[in-house]
Formats: structure tokens, C-alpha cells, sequence
């Protein structure tokens, strides 16, 4: 969709200098240098393989035979261990788990995350002491109460005396736009999610027929107040969706992802597409190696996705060589998913094949 | 006591209005909260009031307190102005500028529209409301529109009658409405109940033959026989009573959804739809309120 002009000026003034990614951010130990060396390190960085060696890695663990009957909070704890989080700094921080319930439907369950992931999160983060809350805007609903009901969620928050923010409907508050990959100056953030030491990205794994799949980085937009982007958050849709995933995830920096793959969403999704079974949860703390590593699990082209292609390098590792595998290999998961037979699409199929990009 | 005086009761005595209890003052939630009191022949000056306040120099009431813009709420404000003016009778004219100024601000506001595309299935071009500026038009803004029109007694009006054509084209074919879709690549979208609601009670009234309609009422009728929400709950029933439909259960409903709000979540929002659902047979929404008892 083409950005549209038109926007009000509230959205779109006081624009925020670009932030691309800082190689200052990135030190090299003693052993790296003594082993480089000025004139040979230079010349050795003109090799892709030489150079990835030297960018930061991302970690990303990988669960296979998971249920939602079954054990997930220790599949979650180890995954957030495994995945360099020290849970024991938790202690006495705001953790706001964000899932998906975008338009949740009794018929259609495997639309939405799954209620046992959001409340074994919780427990997990609870168990080292976090003051945990679940917070979601629904994108398609107005009546959150009934996103809710629908999802089953209300009643297992309920059980497990854990609370819930209207994302839609909080008090927001404005942030520069750290990405400024769309004309969007900034964001109206609701409260808890700028207050919130940690926010926990919990999609649902499913296909988009816009943008080709969505998981932890797609899932944020559902951050974004309806208050004020409306229902849908057509705001984010005329300032262009690819563009403002990648900005949203750019100026919430402080987001790990925990993601529910065990009964995915294949063909039309995110709402009316076909169950896929695939049993997988995946945790890590960089969401755009999170995705890059879901989307070479559906037979997607991560490189592709005009969204992974904004954050690679800026956000983090899309190549999989930056990638540590952790738990499973993607490799051993890889399951295509069925995808619409339109054109736009079809493209981020990935060459069969083809393990490494 | 019953539940419902209670609710009037709760809402009567409120001064700050929010969607829920921890959340800021919000233009949505006064306005209903006006319209349920005077649905119970009460005074709703001080959230009217209040949102008079608020109106900006424009005409336009932003969502929330702080947040002039967008400013979708001006038609609901509009509607509470225009009916509390007939509802206290004698020519009153006490929220007439009020009126006036928001109408001129929604006759100005216009969703865009876009070249229609084989991927969508309804017909961008028409023009309803938007609930940002710049954006396209969907169905709960451009309900909440017609309503306002209609009450300030522009429902010959071209945007309004435009609207009304963009009502019945976003209908799904089975009945109910979605968000604002109705196929997105020839897939047939799902129908919201709270949606199907509103769109109902903006069609109220209207002399349009098209089974849609008909069927929208019967989805309604479904979907509260399941476990619904309380602001869908409400939606439905006054949709539903807008076309002289009525749900046998809707008392019990009713009751336990405003009990349940009034433990859980003391939304002036939910509470104020809870009233006026209670009121649904009198058409709160769409005629004008019977003369207060003197």
C-alpha cells in the first residue's frame, strides 16, 4: 500500500533522525584484535563469511514435540536460559507478555496464542520474581472483554490470578520514532507497554497474505493503541506495513520473543487460514533472528520479507550463519507452509533446497 | 434495588469518564454515559458539559482527555448534544453551538477512498468516515456518523445518505459485518457481533429491501445465545431493538454483565452501554428520548 500523505500531523511531525545500526556498539576482545591486525583485519573484511564472523550473533533456541498439555513452562525457562537472558535480574521487574488475540475466533483457535503459553510464560517470569502482566490491543476487535472471552484467554488469566491492559484504551504516551523507516515522526505508546522493563513478543506462528508470514516482530503492532490508529490500526497500513514493523520493533528495544508454534496457522492467514501442526516453541532475545529463523522453518525466504530485509543488521542477524542454532536445528523442523498462489507471495518461497542464506 | 438502578445510580454520580477504571477521561465513554442517563430520565449535563469543554476550536472532540486528535468521538459528542437538547424539550438550545460546531467538523471529515482492487471486496470508492484522518472509511466511524446526522436531523444529507450506502455494501452476504471488509482475496471475512451492532442501529429506519439485513439481525440473534462481552452484549440488543427484533434474554444478560462490571472493572464505558441496552426498546440511540416526567 502506498504511504499516503494525508496523515494527520500529529502522527508525522517532529521527525526522529534515523538510527542505523552502530558498529561502536560492537567491541572486539583482546584476542580478536591480536589476532587481526590493522592492515590485514581491513582486508580480510571484504569477505562476506570474514565480516559476519566479526558482526553480532544472535541466539535462538528451538523446542520440537511441544503440546499445550504438556511441559511448557520448563520448555520456556530453558529456552530463555539457553538464549542468554539471567532470569535472577527478573527479580521485582515489569515483564509485559504481548500475544496474539488480533481477531480471536472460537471456530478458528489456532488463530490466536495459545492460553497455556501466555500463562506458563507468566509463571516463568513470576518464579524469578517479575511483576508480570499481559497486555494486547486487539487489531481487528473493539470489544477487547470479547477478544478475550473468545480466546479463552480471560478465563486462564482468571485461574492464574494474572492481570490484563487494555492496550487499546490506556493512557499513551508519545516516543520518537527510532526506526524511521516510514514517514511516522514517532508512536503513541500505551503506558504499561513504555513502562515495562521487559516486553515479551508471543505470536501465534502463522502465515500473512500481505507480508508472508508473521511472528515477533509483526505481532507489536498489536502495541499500537486503536484509540488512536483505529480499528483496524490503518494508520500503520497507509504509512506502510513493512515499514512500520520494522519501525515499532526499532523504538521498543528492550523485547525478547517467546513463540507459539505447536498448532500454527497455514495458508490465508492471520485469520482465515488452515491449522498446521508443528509442536515447536521458540524463544530468544532477538526477534529479528527469531523470525529469520521461523521464516526458513516454513520454507520462506527470510531475505525476502520485505521486513526482515528493514531490519537485518539494524534490528539484528537475518543470515543464518549469525545465527546460533540452540535446542533444534531449524533445519530438522523445516515444514513448508502452504502459502496463497498469488504473486506477492509466491516470491518468498524458498528455493527447495536451499539450508543456508 | 435492581441492577439497572444501580448502574443509573453509579453513573450519576460519576465525573470522570474512561473505558475503564484505571484508564484517562475519554470522550466515548461520557457521551454514552450521557445518553443512558437521559435513557433513564436523568440529567447528563456534566459529562455533556464536560464534552463541551473539550470541543476544540475546530468543532472536533478528541478520543481522550489530552488527545484532540483523532477525533472520531465528535460524532458520538454530537449525538448526545443533539439529544439532549430535544430530550429537555421546550426548544432548548443549550448544546445547539456544540452541535452545530461538531456537525460542520463531521460534514468536513472524509474517509479516503481508494481505486477498488479485485483483492477487496467491497467498494472503496464509496465515502464514509475514517477513524484517523487520511485514512480509509469503516464501518463503526461511519455508523456513529449517520447517527449523529440523523439526530441533528440531516439524514437526507449526501454524506449521510452516502454513508448509508457504504452501511449496507460492507454487509457480509451471510450476514453481520466485519470491522469494515468483506473479502480480502476472495477469501469471505469474519462477522464481529459489536460491529453487526452498530451498523444496525445506523440503519435503522432506512427503507432498504436487501436480505442482508434481515440476516445480520439473525446473526445478532446467534451470536447472543453464545457467551458474548459486555459491549457486544449491548451492541447486539440495541442493534437488534433498532429493528423491532427482541431477545428474550436479555434482562438476565443484562444483569449479570452490569454486576459483573460493577465488581470487575468499573467501566463508565460498559456501565453506560449496560443503561442503555436496558433501554433498547426505547430506541435511545436512534429516536428521540420521550418527554422527562415533570
Amino acid at each position: 500500500m502506498t504511504p499516503n500523505p494525508k496523515l494527520p500531523k500529529s502522527f508525522t511531525e517532529r521527525k526522529a533522525p534515523p538510527r542505523a545500526f552502530d558498529p561502536r556498539s560492537f567491541k572486539l576482545n583482546r584476542r580478536q584484535v591480536l589476532w587481526g591486525g590493522g592492515a590485514a583485519l581491513a582486508g580480510m573484511l571484504s569477505y562476506p563469511v570474514v565480516r559476519d564472523w566479526f558482526r553480532p550473533h544472535a541466539k535462538v533456541f528451538i523446542a520440537r514435540n511441544q503440546t499445550y498439555e504438556g511441559s511448557l513452562e520448563r520448555t520456556i525457562s530453558d529456552g530463555l536460559v539457553a538464549a542468554g537472558i539471567e532470569l535472577r535480574s527478573l527479580a521485582g521487574k515489569r515483564v509485559l507478555l504481548k500475544p496474539n488475540l488480533v481477531e480471536p475466533n472460537r471456530q478458528i483457535p489456532h488463530m490466536t496464542t495459545h492460553p497455556a503459553m501466555i500463562v506458563a510464560a507468566a509463571e516463568v517470569f513470576r518464579r524469578w520474581g517479575a511483576e508480570v502482566n499481559v497486555g494486547e490491543g486487539p487489531g481487528h476487535m473493539r470489544d477487547t472483554e470479547q477478544a478475550l472471552v473468545e480466546s479463552g484467554v480471560q478465563e486462564q488469566l482468571d485461574a492464574a490470578s494474572i492481570s490484563f491492559s487494555d492496550l487499546n484504551y490506556e493512557e499513551v504516551v508519545w516516543m520518537p520514532n527510532r526506526g524511521a523507516a516510514s514517514k511516522l515522526a514517532g508512536f503513541y505508546f500505551p503506558r504499561s507497554v513504555v513502562e515495562a522493563d521487559l516486553l515479551v513478543s508471543m505470536p501465534k506462528l502463522k502465515t500473512h497474505h500481505w507480508v508472508g508470514f508473521t511472528a515477533a516482530l509483526k505481532n507489536l503492532y498489536g502495541v499500537i493503541p486503536g484509540i488512536k490508529y483505529g480499528w483496524p490500526k490503518n494508520v500503520l497500513h497507509h504509512a506502510g506495513i513493512p515499514e512500520t514493523v520494522f519501525d515499532i520493533n526499532a523504538s521498543l528495544p528492550k523485547t525478547v520473543a517467546i513463540v507459539d508454534g505447536i498448532t500454527c496457522m497455514e495458508g490465508d492467514g492471520p485469520i482465515m487460514g488452515s491449522p498446521k501442526q508443528m509442536g515447536l516453541v521458540v524463544v530468544g532475545t532477538c526477534p529479528t533472528a527469531v523470525d529469520a529463523t521461523i521464516a526458513r522453518i516454513m520454507g520462506l525466504e527470510p531475505t525476502a520479507v520485505s521486513y526482515l530485509q528493514l531490519a537485518a543488521d539494524t534490528l539484528g542477524p537475518v543470515a543464518s550463519r549469525r545465527i546460533d542454532q540452540l535446542g533444534e536445528r531449524w533445519e530438522e523442523v523445516a515444514s513448508p507452509f502452504q502459502i496463497l498462489d498469488v504473486p506477492h507471495l509466491q516470491q518468498l518461497r524458498r528455493p527447495p533446497g536451499a539450508l543456508v542464506s | 434495588m435492581d441492577s439497572s438502578e444501580t448502574i443509573v445510580a453509579w453513573l450519576t454520580g460519576q465525573t470522570a469518564w474512561a473505558y475503564h477504571g484505571d484508564s484517562p477521561m475519554a470522550s466515548e465513554p461520557a457521551a454514552l454515559t450521557a445518553l443512558a442517563l437521559m435513557a433513564h430520565r436523568q440529567s447528563g449535563s456534566s459529562a455533556l458539559d464536560w464534552l463541551t469543554d473539550l470541543q476544540g476550536a475546530d468543532g472536533s472532540v478528541g478520543v481522550m482527555l489530552g488527545q484532540p486528535t483523532p477525533a472520531w468521538t465528535t460524532a458520538q459528542a454530537v449525538l448526545a448534544w443533539a439529544l439532549a437538547d430535544r430530550h429537555a424539550g421546550n426548544k432548548s438550545l443549550r448544546y445547539f453551538a456544540s452541535a452545530a460546531r461538531g456537525t460542520d467538523w463531521l460534514l468536513g471529515a472524509r474517509g479516503e477512498p481508494l481505486e477498488r482492487i479485485e483483492t477487496t471486496g467491497h467498494d472503496s470508492t464509496l465515502i464514509g468516515w475514517p477513524w484517523v484522518e487520511g485514512t480509509h472509511s469503516w464501518i463503526e466511524p461511519t455508523a456513529w456518523s449517520v447517527l449523529a446526522l440523523k439526530a441533528i436531523g440531516m439524514s437526507q444529507h449526501a454524506r449521510t445518505r452516502e454513508a448509508v450506502r457504504l452501511l449496507v455494501d460492507r454487509l457480509l452476504p451471510d450476514g453481520g459485518c466485519n470491522f469494515g471488509n468483506t473479502f480480502v482475496l476472495g477469501q469471505q471475512l469474519l462477522p464481529h457481533l459489536q460491529a453487526s451492532g452498530v451498523c444496525l442501529l445506523a440503519l435503522a429506519g432506512e427503507r432498504i429491501d436487501d436480505p442482508r439485513i434481515g440476516r445480520t439481525c439473525d446473526y445478532v440473534e446467534r451470536q447472543l445465545n453464545r457467551r458474548t462481552a459486555t459491549a457486544s452484549l449491548c451492541f447486539g440488543l440495541l442493534g437488534l431493538a433498532a429493528h423491532e427484533r427482541r431477545f428474550a434474554m436479555a434482562g438476565p444478560l443484562l444483569a449479570a454483565a452490569g454486576e459483573r462490571m460493577l465488581v470487575r472493572d468499573r467501566s463508565a464505558y460498559k456501565l453506560s452501554l449496560v443503561a442503555l441496552a436496558a433501554r433498547a426498546e426505547d430506541r435511545p440511540l436512534t429516536t428521540p428520548p420521550p418527554e422527562r416526567s415533570r
